[in-house]
């Protein structure tokens, strides 16, 4: 029997033309060194928080103890949270915050895009201005909102009373039937920007040559707006949805800021009630138990982000 | 014409000798500096600059002057409604620290009312808290309870617990240990716009009795005037809500427990009483019936309503004497015609009791701040530097510091401060301080529970928004916060 050491075996294995994927991890050992130091951090920042938040769900944390203090109770946090009126209340403030300030920033900003996609007198102006909204910090914005907005002497509200258009301003974040809607108002005023640059990226993609060849057969505006651009910007548009997406499941600065999820926990979402349980009621379990149920929410929308990029990547190799 | 209709009135009442009766209740209260059951703004003023201080050399004695050594130090500082008067103490105090304290590294940070509590017990998860921290009164027992705090009591930096108000030392008490020290105490007043109640047909010089009444004055301002009556504050995580609603439930005979007893046990929930229920209905009548309130109230803090009460847009609000001052520096930045009508309004701003309920009862939440010392495991670095700490605990809680940090609006959580010449000072130049001074009588304690800060802070606003909005009915609203508090209490 041939005895053959470690260090020789290991040598033996990772010889090229061995193995398939051990060469090819061979060949690209440099690309790897590089990698791996954001990897590391990754697995720090990332991948520690992931566990812990995945282990922590499955703990009772009573807000009176430390938590070290916990108990295990399974899976206990997660039936608590499905048979609460309160989950079932803010997951449906989430879904419409979520697909409307989605469906409507998009919409707009392909809309805006169209238009500054043509060349006009003041195109370069116009494109500066509508990013703004962008550019402005999130929290300035809540704030400048709060007052626009203000039930008592917002600037809507005294434009509307000087008009005669209204006797008292309107209440748009003391009710529980506007706040919702007027906080998604501002969600799409500060969004919108975004879909309209990826969007015009996107445009630039689209042959001149189609649209010409299009243009000569007499196809009309709209159909070759229909058969020939639109086509072109299906990966566009779909990555632009995601990435929307995901970022407004993750919204937390406008709710918080502008009504701390009220009244009446009227514009809560998923984010800002995690944080009140787990930071204001101490409910580090439920919460814990919450974020794991977005975590997988965010990384089914995170794979259909992934393949729609790959079906980009591969589009344009076989191109 | 009187400006403020206190005088004589301050003790009157059993209610108010028992409350007071709450408010001494301890055993430690031996000989204290000042003489509570004396407590008038004639006997404040009596003994308003009878005795000077040495702060540094008092301070040497528990903290050498030339101690080396490094601090970090996180307080509530001061925020958006406070005003500039106060900014300037607060630097000046940390200035003098560092002149009296040259080898102490001092890290300080300061973080408004509503955030602190978030940002320090995340802080204190990652072990990463600072080695001091000056707290809102409602949060002593809640870190003390879970044995984040070293016990700490006045004598360890050189007072005695007998130098404090009995009620404040309640707060940083937990099973019969002291982990802190009251830098402050204070009672909100209730402040009206004369004008504006003349002008609407109220007696211009005099305040609303009860808490029905103010539910009447703020119907008829609003419906004379077409303005808001009173500023209601309902929004949810922010003190101000219920810095403004405990005293009208108390009033009415309401309560979260008993914690408005002499002696109170905090075991039988009573948010949902006939009581409770019926300070909620006067908030819904006022808002909902009456429309009579700011529409904005369940998002707005009390720096909302002190801009509506500047522009002539409010006639009736509870808060410190500070607003005077705040109501000075708006002014001062009002421009043109802006200016006149602010100063009208200052010139109009009358101070007074805050209302009874209907069988008489008067009370405030007996509010304020205490500073606390971390044990070294909660602390970044894993160590405290415990000389250090008890120097700047030392300065802030002294008699002269601990009034000058609540100079404006406040008032001194040593009782020796009122003894001092700079609370001479204060009676001449700060205008309504009499009625702080009045009302601290009718003081009452939050419940001194670990639990409180989320009963306070989020079950209370939660119960006025469901009722305000109509989200619930006020039977509802008010059982439904009961209940909570009952989950909560049962460690659900």
């Amino acid at each position: 029997m041939t005895i053959v050491t470690g260090k020789a075996e290991a040598r033996r294995i990772l010889q090229p033309g061995k193995s398939g994927l051990l060469r090819k991890i061979w060949e690209h050992r440099a690309d790897y060194a590089y990698v791996l130091p954001a990897i590391a951090v990754m697995l720090i920042v990332i991948a520690y928080p992931i566990y812990y938040t995945i282990e922590l769900s499955f703990f009772k944390t009573p807000p009176g103890l430390q938590l070290r203090d916990k108990t295990f109770i399974g899976f206990d946090n997660y039936t608590t949270i499905l048979a609460s009126r309160v989950f079932w209340k803010v997951t449906w403030n989430t879904l419409i915050w979520t697909v409307g300030s989605t469906f409507i920033s998009f919409v707009l900003g392909f809309a805006a895009a169209l238009a500054l996609h043509r060349d006009f007198i003041g195109r370069g102006v116009l494109r500066a201005v509508l990013i703004v909204p962008w550019v402005i910090s999130a929290v300035a914005a809540s704030y400048i909102w709060r007052w626009i907005y203000h039930s008592d002497f917002g600037i809507i509200g005294a434009v509307l009373v000087g008009l005669g258009l209204a006797d008292r301003p309107p209440n748009f974040i003391d009710s529980v039937s506007t706040v919702l809607p007027s906080l998604i108002v501002v969600n799409i005023w500060r969004e919108f920007p975004f879909a309209m640059i990826m969007m015009m990226a996107g445009l630039q993609t689209v042959p001149e040559q189609l649209l010409s060849a299009a243009k000569v057969d007499g196809a009309s505006a709209w159909q070759r707006f229909w058969h020939v651009t639109f086509p072109h910007l299906r990966n566009v548009s779909t990555v632009t949805i995601l990435l929307l997406a995901v970022a407004n499941f993750n919204s937390f600065i406008i709710p918080w800021i502008m009504t701390g999820g009220g009244p009446s926990n009227a514009s809560h979402i998923w984010i800002t009630h995690i944080y009140e349980l787990a930071f204001g009621r101490q409910l580090w379990g439920v919460a814990s138990a919450y974020s794991v149920l977005l975590f997988l929410i965010l990384m089914t929308l995170g794979y259909f982000y992934v393949r729609a990029l790959s079906g980009n990547e591969r589009k344009e190799g076989s191109a | 014409m009187t400006r403020i209709t206190l005088g004589s009135a301050v003790l009157r009442g059993t209610v108010a000798t028992a409350l007071m009766a709450s408010l001494m209740s301890t055993s430690a209260l031996g000989a204290p500096p000042v003489d509570l059951s004396k407590w008038s703004p004639e006997y404040v003023r009596s003994i308003a600059g009878t005795q000077d201080f040495d702060t540094a050399a008092d301070c040497a004695k528990v903290t050498p002057l030339d101690y080396k050594g490094r601090l970090t130090f996180w307080y509530q500082g001061v925020f958006e409604g406070d005003p500039d008067l106060l900014r300037q103490y607060y630097k000046e105090f940390f200035e003098t620290f560092r002149k009296t304290y040259p080898n102490i590294q001092l890290e300080e940070q300061a973080l408004t009312y509503n955030d602190l509590l978030d940002k320090f017990r995340t802080a204190l998860l990652g072990n990463a808290a600072p080695m001091a921290v000056r707290l809102q009164i409602l949060g002593g027992t809640e870190f003390a309870s879970k044995g984040y705090l070293e016990p700490l009591k006045p004598e360890d930096v050189g007072y005695s617990t007998d130098d404090f108000w009995p009620g404040a030392m309640k707060a940083v008490t937990w099973e019969d240990v002291t982990y802190g020290i009251p830098t402050n105490n204070e009672t909100m007043a209730f402040i009206w716009n004369a004008d504006i109640f003349k002008r609407a047909g109220l007696d211009p010089d005099k305040p609303p009795a009860t808490w029905d009444d103010v539910v009447k004055y703020s119907k008829q301002i609003h419906d004379k005037l077409g303005i808001a009556g009173y500023g209601l504050v309902a929004r949810k995580n922010a003190g101000n809500t219920p810095y403004r609603f405990m005293p009208q439930l108390w009033a009415y005979g309401g309560g979260v427990f008993d914690e408005a007893t002499a002696n109170p046990t905090y075991e039988e929930v009573q948010l949902g009483s006939p009581q409770s229920k019926a300070a909620l209905q006067a908030s819904y009548d006022m808002y909902v019936r009456d429309k009579s309130v700011p529409v904005s109230a369940l998002t707005n803090q009390q720096a909302d309503n002190q801009p509506l009460f500047l522009a002539g847009q409010l006639g009736m609000m509870i808060s410190h004497p500070s607003d005077y001052d705040v109501m000075l520096d708006l002014q001062k930045k009002a421009t043109g015609t802006d200016k006149d009508k602010a100063q009208t309004v200052i010139d109009n701003m009358r101070y007074g009791l805050i209302p009874t309920g209907p069988d008489g009862k008067r009370a405030v939440v007996f509010g304020g701040s205490n500073i606390h010392i971390l044990k070294p495991e909660y602390v970044e670095g894993g160590k405290v530097d415990e000389p250090a700490a008890k120097a700047i605990i030392c300065m802030w809680a002294s008699p002269e510091w601990s009034l000058k940090m609540a100079y404006a609006g406040s008032n001194p959580g040593n009782l020796n401060g009122f003894k001092t010449k700079w609370m001479k000072e204060r009676l001449d130049n700060i205008e309504f301080l009499d009625v702080t001074t009045s009302m601290l009588p009718y003081g009452i304690p939050f419940p001194a529970l670990p639990q409180s800060p989320e009963i306070m802070n989020i079950i209370v606003p939660d119960m006025l928004q469901n009722a305000l909005t109509g989200a619930m009915t006020v039977d509802q609203a008010a059982d439904d916060a009961a209940q909570k508090v009952k989950d909560l209490m049962g460690g659900l």
